[in-house]
């Protein structure tokens, strides 16, 4: 209870600093943080999946489908952004029900390879599918997002909204994890079979963890369409399936705050080599660091430095009796 | 009716039978044991009966209703309950959401429970899994983390789990093995006590102290086929079950 009222408050401080960025940042940082929103829906979105013990190394190939759906949603038929938010994500989560039925039987290693080649076939089509998506040249003049009627028209305003469709799909994550279903994906990860025996359906389950996953980022690629207004095939592709990941494991697989604390602080890191061949770089760099002094991810270090502090309090006042 | 009644369970691995034509009855209300040496097929056996593998030919009935092929989860549904050798648990996990997701096929939580509860859970649930902890004596370990209970505790919490699932039929496997005289005969009495609160318990076990002490009728395989079937005495006295054991005597000139 004490440690849920610490976190609500770290929370709090957060959103409010979050709220005064457009106003004394300028649009520099309003861009990034915006599609730091984006990747926290990201990371997070994941963590269904991967609390099952699914590996998904595929997850941009839903952001893409809910980016490309949405905003030809409303560019083509000049469906209110609303409506091609929901489309998107639905759209994410169907083919989500299409890939994810046959192979979420299958385990580890195997499920990773189905997921990888399927960000490329989704890249492969927005790329090549030209007469609709226009392929390489890029999908440009997408609609500004609106909200009831009125257009978001300042980036301010965009932002906002970015900050309002994160706050509300973290709220629905983090309560669906800390629920029996919560409860239920992490039984599947840590031994199905016992699961399976106390009567729990764990192909539905995992197809559902999936589903979830799909939906929301179908959710933040929509977002990230009438955000950016501009959409080009390779962005999508195996690199940014691997960052959703890396934030997860940077971040902490083991708490909800995780993927947050991951998502924000590799994105705003990350941000000097955005789009260079560096970005690679610095994320296999995060990720072997991680794996090798924090296993735990970003989330253990403050309980790490503490027993540190304990280990070096017992050790230093001992001076041996002699002196 | 009989409980569980199997014909000519069999099941093939390549071309090793692990369990070869075994007709087994477990009529309501008993309490029976399955033995047999090393390799005889009794885990195999479990793992046909609560739907972990398929059988290669052979049908089992539960309460009357053919369940050969089923799913595992869907066999639990019905009332057909395992639990696993050794230590398998949700090691990080408390005692207590172990025992919640025990609850999990009598749990009627909607959506609007996942999504607008203020509580994680429902005090109904919780109040039920702490009855599942104090039933079996693990009420004071309820918030530790399951990894880090004794060993006797943690096999005795994967029986809480499958009570609360419960079950008509509760198949334990080697519910006491690794444990000390006093803690095996506190187990065996907890079985006992699960019988009298009407669940019929089918059980491998290779402490033959503990089967003899608490079956009423003792099933013996060897080679994945039937040898012997009675009460522990018969059992316990028949030659083709020492054989099996120990071997055949030399005949000394």
């Amino acid at each position: 209870m004490r440690r849920r009222a610490g976190a609500l408050g770290v929370l709090s401080v957060l959103i409010v600093l979050a709220l005064l960025v457009p106003r004394f940042g300028g649009d520099y940082y309003v861009h990034i943080f915006a599609l730091v929103f984006t990747n926290v829906i990201l990371a997070a979105s994941l963590r269904p999946s991967l609390t099952c013990g699914q590996l998904n190394i595929g997850h941009s190939a839903f952001m893409s489908i809910g980016a490309y759906a949405s905003a030809l949603l409303a560019k083509n038929l000049a469906v209110p952004f609303e409506l091609s938010l929901l489309g998107g994500a639905v759209l994410a989560t169907l083919v989500g029900v299409v890939i994810g039925y046959p192979s979420l039987r299958l385990r580890g290693v195997y499920f990773a390879m189905v997921t990888v080649a399927f960000v490329e076939v989704i890249r492969l089509i927005a790329q090549l599918w030209v007469s609709l998506t226009r392929g390489m040249s890029g999908l440009s003049g997408i609609p500004k997002p609106n909200l009831l009627g009125m257009t978001l028209t300042t980036k301010a305003g965009q932002y906002y909204l970015g900050l309002a469709l994160m706050l509300i799909v973290l709220l629905i994550l983090w309560k669906l994890e800390h629920s029996r279903l919560g409860l239920i994906w992490k039984s599947i990860g840590m031994a199905d079979n016992l699961a399976q025996s106390l009567g729990v359906d764990i192909a539905r389950h995992k197809l559902l963890a999936f589903m979830l996953g799909c939906f929301f980022a179908g959710i933040a690629g929509a977002f990230y369409a009438h955000f950016i207004r501009f959409l080009f095939p390779p962005e999508f592709g195996f690199l940014m399936a691997t960052n959703i990941l890396v934030y997860n494991y940077v971040g902490g697989r083991g708490h909800f705050a995780g993927a947050i604390v991951g998502a924000i602080f590799l994105s705003l890191l990350s941000e000097p080599f955005r789009g260079s061949p560096y970005e690679t770089i610095f994320f296999s760099i995060a990720m072997l660091l991680t794996i090798l002094f924090l296993p735990g991810g970003l989330i253990t270090l403050p309980e790490k430095l503490a027993g540190l502090r304990r280990w070096r309090a017992a050790a230093a006042p001992t001076p041996s009796p002699a002196a | 009716m009989p409980l569980l009644e199997t014909r000519d369970l069999t099941r093939h691995f390549g071309g090793l039978a692990a369990v070869n034509h075994v007709d087994l009855t477990v009529e309501k209300g008993e309490i029976v044991g399955l033995i047999g040496p090393n390799g005889a097929g009794k885990t195999t056996c479990f793992n046909l009966l609560s739907g972990f593998l398929r059988p290669t030919a052979g049908s089992i009935a539960f309460d009357g209703e053919d369940i050969t092929g089923r799913r595992p989860h869907q066999i639990a549904a019905r009332g057909l309950v395992r639990t696993f050798q050794l230590t398998t648990l949700f090691q990080e996990m408390t005692a207590l959401q172990n025992v919640l997701l025990g609850l999990h096929l009598h749990s009627g939580t909607g959506l609007r429970q996942l999504l607008f509860s203020r509580r994680d859970f429902p005090p109904d649930e919780v109040a039920r899994g702490r009855e599942a902890l104090e039933f079996t004596g693990l009420a004071a370990h309820a918030d530790q983390l399951t990894k880090n209970l004794p060993h006797g505790h943690q096999r005795v919490l994967g029986i809480a789990m499958a009570l609360a699932a419960r079950p008509r039929l509760l198949l334990l496997d080697e519910p006491v093995t690794g444990m000390n005289l006093d803690e095996s005969g506190r187990v065996m009495d907890l079985v006992k006590t699960i019988r009298g609160h009407g669940t019929t318990i089918l059980l491998v076990e290779h402490n033959m102290k503990a089967v003899m002490g608490t079956c009423e009728r003792i099933v013996v395989l060897n080679f994945g086929q039937k040898l012997s079937e009675g009460t522990p005495s018969e059992v316990s006295t028949s030659r083709d079950v020492i054989q099996a054991y120990l071997g055949t005597g030399v005949n000394h000139a």
